[in-house]
């Protein structure tokens, strides 16, 4: 292995600022330590952690923070392994596009989605925490001339069998002779017993800012002679500008320029005021040849749902063992059910909002944005300037929120603040008005699913057929990662596979249909709908059977015993056995390879149509957990979200247009809808498989469950809008 | 012209008197803890006090607070020190944390207006905020641990 690995063409990063010490520095051959004197205190280097002679521990955040609290969670798996202090740990956000870097997961793409980053950093990054600390015990060793073995470690300091004390930063800055790296598959990881910060409650690093509105976002950067942008987007996707009149808006004091853009107009001007002030006067004609004025939603699911059941459709086998085509034909009986849900918008709080200031030679551009990826970020600066990656400064700012919405290939909002510095020379942040955000979503497609399963005389699953017609997500927001998957999307399909059950005879098909919106991936991505329909069926056949919905589900989990767990689990937290006249319903789904069952209790209000989630009971399995309160949190946010998206989240489509705009006509939970949540988390000696999705797939399934205990009627189309309910009780 | 207190320090704009109060707390005086998240008054993310009630300051213009006292995040304490924010702090509350000087503002306000809230009119009045990372129940903790301490 080398002794140093010196990247001097990434000369922006400077995290060594003015300090000496060593550099360990992860690169594509391995860990190596890189050894930084006062004089080359701003060496270039790409780096997991530095220690610094005064004891800070500079640890590098690969991923981005929207919530989740990877920015905390993922540095204190390394710090784990180093034996660092957390208290000394100082973090630094990744800022460039650079793979050595990248989540394994995503072959080293730099892409925070799927919650994946502690799955897929829990290695690598406790490796290197453990390299490193055996390079201090080395150089410890050599400096009291003892053995290495006699040696151990506590917070950010070496212990010797005599009690004598040597702190990281002091052993730091003593030099690397004669110490041997060691190799990060070969180094010795803890025993999970003796973990001293992971599965502990430290603290969010962030909170504190988050408390105080110090937290700052992209819509927060102001930089000198700063310009603000409105756009003026295409109201239907696949449009350009034909003609422009700018005349009057021009006349509004403090507008720059107005500069003509792909696909809208953006308005630069001296203040965000006057921007949106100008945009209301523009002129604009787009052209009108466009596929997508055709898109209709209410056509689009009609046509979805006739695709689902058409037996000559294509399909695209998505999982599929032993034959569940027989088993049906053989079964002593069979049902089936259409099931359908709408678009959903991911309304994170902060809108879209970019900054970027172009350099006066049009290549080079320092940028400000929040995404889920420095890697398509980069990308889609790379091709709007037509330039290098060494050209960009990136700046990965912490989003309010996201939950799928940044992590397209190309990114709108980034290339239109890019441009339009370019155009006025100066830095130009661009602002999405929440209407803009809406108009312009991005959306969980809209789906009908079609289940088909055979029961036995004696009430026994046999033969289970899911269909999922939607288009694929995968071929809207990143085609050419399509090319390289077709036809398998992970994105549109995910929870069909209902891989915690053991069915015998499975199959799940999905019918790709054309696609007709903007399409995202979204909080629990394909589950967040397959999983409604499958747990709302299995509820269905548990009837059909005459059996009790939590004995039916017990009776599919027989060789999944962790899952068994939690749905006894949660029964008992729920009282289901003795549950009497409450109105519960039961579900069992997750995301990934994580585990969730959840039971809602509700009550009808059958004028309105209103439905009142009155508890939720959830027992979860996400594997090993880092940071539990964080993970309470995060599970508990996404059934806060399935509970929002089951009972009022819609968009509509027509003529290409979005119909909805805002917080009023698209409807968010509110506090006063949000019941008590009992979360109980399954403590298993296993790797962790991840936390922010877990929560939101099971919960529109029980719900629906729920609400036919409560009416003795079923909800097959998602969400259950007060409109929708009133017209299924007066069937 | 217009003149009001701002955290309390007379402040004084040269800014079109119907510019959102909200956009001259940002752009013009550079607090950027208020948020804009709809500007239709349905997020409350922009929840700061004018004379001591909370209001949306995306749906106030600036010319009409003329001579008010506006809060803003960053003047409910002067180091962070507030029982809500402490309460905040220690229940864990943010996630992204957009939405959460909003939440805080608009808390403060129920506390000086009610100082013993039950949970029920907790969630009442806390409704006018919205929270897409879902954290409404640690939010209710959180008001609950600080108006034992208000
Ligand atoms: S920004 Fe004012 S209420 Fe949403
Ligand atoms: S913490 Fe993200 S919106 Fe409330």
């Amino acid at each position: 292995m080398t002794a140093q690995i010196l990247r001097p063409n990434l000369s922006r990063r400077t995290l060594l600022k003015g300090g000496a010490g060593l550099v360990f520095v992860l690169g594509v051959g391995g860990l190596s330590a890189v050894e930084v004197n006062a004089q080359d205190a701003t060496l270039d280097v790409n780096q997991w952690l530095t220690i610094s002679p005064n004891g800070a521990i500079t640890i590098v955040f690969p991923s981005t923070e929207m919530g989740q609290s990877s920015y905390s969670t993922l540095p204190q798996m390394l710090a784990e392994e180093l034996d660092a202090d957390w208290n000394d740990v100082v973090i630094a956000q990744l800022n460039e596009d650079d793979r050595a870097f990248g989540n394994p997961i995503f072959g080293g793409v730099l892409y925070t989605a799927g919650s994946t980053a502690v799955q897929g950093y829990y290695d690598p990054m406790r490796r290197a925490g453990a390299q490193v600390r055996d390079v201090l015990l080395q150089i410890a060793a050599q400096q009291l001339g003892v053995a290495k073995d006699s040696l151990r470690t506590e917070t950010s300091t070496v212990i010797a069998e005599d009690g004598t004390r040597l702190s990281y930063g002091a052993l730091a800055a003593t030099g690397l002779d004669g110490v041997q790296i060691p190799d990060a598959e070969a180094v010795t990881l803890k025993d999970p017993q003796s973990f001293r910060i992971i599965g502990q409650d430290i603290p969010r690093r962030d909170v504190p800012a988050k408390s105080t509105g110090k937290a700052e976002y992209a819509i927060d950067v102001e930089l000198d002679n700063m310009a603000h942008a409105v756009v003026l987007r295409t109201p239907v996707e696949g449009e350009t500008p034909t003609a422009v009149d700018d005349a009057e808006a021009r006349t509004v004091e403090g507008v720059i320029d107005i500069v003509t853009l792909p696909d809208g107009v953006s308005v630069v001007a001296e203040t965000l005021w006057a921007a949106l002030g100008a945009r209301d006067l523009l002129q604009v004609e787009w052209s009108t040849t466009s596929p997508a004025r055709n898109f209709n939603s209410e056509t689009t699911l009609a046509s979805y749902a006739e695709a689902v059941r058409d037996p000559e459709a294509d399909v695209a086998v998505w999982a599929e063992k032993g034959d569940a085509t027989s088993a049906i034909k053989n079964a002593d009986s069979t049902v089936s059910h259409l099931y359908l849900s709408d678009y959903a918008y991911h309304a994170q709080i902060e809108p879209m909002a970019a900054v970027a200031s172009v350099d006066p030679d049009g290549l080079g551009v320092e940028v400000w944005a929040g995404t889920q990826t420095q890697s398509w970020t980069t990308h889609t600066i790379m091709e709007t300037l037509g330039t290098t990656q060494d050209r960009i400064r990136l700046h990965m700012m912490t989003m309010g929120g996201s939950f799928g919405r940044r992590t397209a290939f190309v990114q709108d909002y980034v290339r239109d603040a890019v441009l339009s510095s370019r155009a006025v020379g100066r830095p130009v942040k661009v602002t999405w008005t929440r209407e803009d955000d809406v108009k312009n979503g991005t959306f969980r497609p809209a789906a009908a699913q079609q289940l088909e399963a055979g029961l036995t005389t004696d009430g026994q699953l046999t033969g289970w057929h899911h269909k999922v017609a939607t288009p694929t997500v995968i071929g809207f927001f990143n085609p050419g990662r399509w090319e390289i998957v077709k036809p398998n999307d992970v994105i549109s399909m995910r929870g069909a596979e209902s891989k915690f059950y053991d069915i015998a005879d499975f199959r799940a098909d999905h019918i790709i249909t054309e696609r007709q919106a903007r399409l995202a991936p979204y909080r629990g991505i394909g589950a967040a709908y397959t999983s409604f329909a499958a747990e709302a069926f299995m509820d269905e056949l548990a009837e059909a059977a005459g059996r009790d919905p939590l004995e039916f589900r017990l009776d599919l989990v027989r060789d999944n015993q962790r899952g068994q767990y939690l749905l006894e689990k949660v029964a008992d937290m729920s009282g289901w056995q003795d549950r009497g006249d409450r109105a519960l319903g039961l579900s069992f789904a997750g995301y990934s390879s994580s585990m969730a069952a959840g039971v809602a209790e509700i009550e009808v209000d059958d004028s309105s149509g209103e439905i009142l989630v009155t508890h939720i009971w959830a027992a979860v399995d996400a594997g090993r957990i880092v940071s539990p309160d964080n993970a309470h949190n995060q599970i508990e946010g996404g059934i806060v979200f399935g509970l929002s998206s089951a009972l009022s989240e819609r968009i509509d489509i027509e003529k290409g247009e979005v119909v909805q705009s805002n917080f009023y006509d698209y409807e968010i939970v509110r506090a006063d809808r949000v019941p008590p949540i009992d979360i109980h988390i399954a403590s298993v000696d296993a790797p962790p498989t991840g936390v922010g999705e877990v929560g939101t797939p099971m919960v529109s399934s029980a719900i629906a469950n729920a609400f036919y205990a409560a009416r003795g009627q079923r909800l097959r189309h998602m969400p259950f809008t007060r409109d929708r309910v009133r017209s299924v009780l007066q069937s | 012209m217009t003149q009001f207190t701002l955290n309390g320090r007379p402040v004084e704009v040269d800014r079109p008197t119907d510019e959102l109060l909200l956009l001259v707390i940002r752009d013009a005086l550079g607090l950027k803890g208020t948020k804009y998240g709809c500007g239709a008054a349905m997020c409350g993310a922009c929840t700061v006090h004018v004379d001591g009630a909370p209001e949306f300051s995306c749906q106030l213009a600036v010319g009409d607070i003329e001579g008010a006292e506006v809060t803003t995040i960053e003047g409910l304490s002067e180091d962070g020190t507030h029982p809500l924010q402490k309460a905040w702090i220690d229940q864990q509350v943010p996630q992204c944390g957009y939405c959460q000087s909003g939440q805080i503002m608009r808390a403060a306000a129920l506390l000086s207006e009610n100082p013993e809230p039950s949970r029920t009119e907790i969630a009442n009045y806390m409704s006018a905020n919205l929270c897409r990372c879902g954290t409404y129940n640690r939010i209710f903790k959180a008001v609950e641990q600080a108006a034992l301490e208000v």
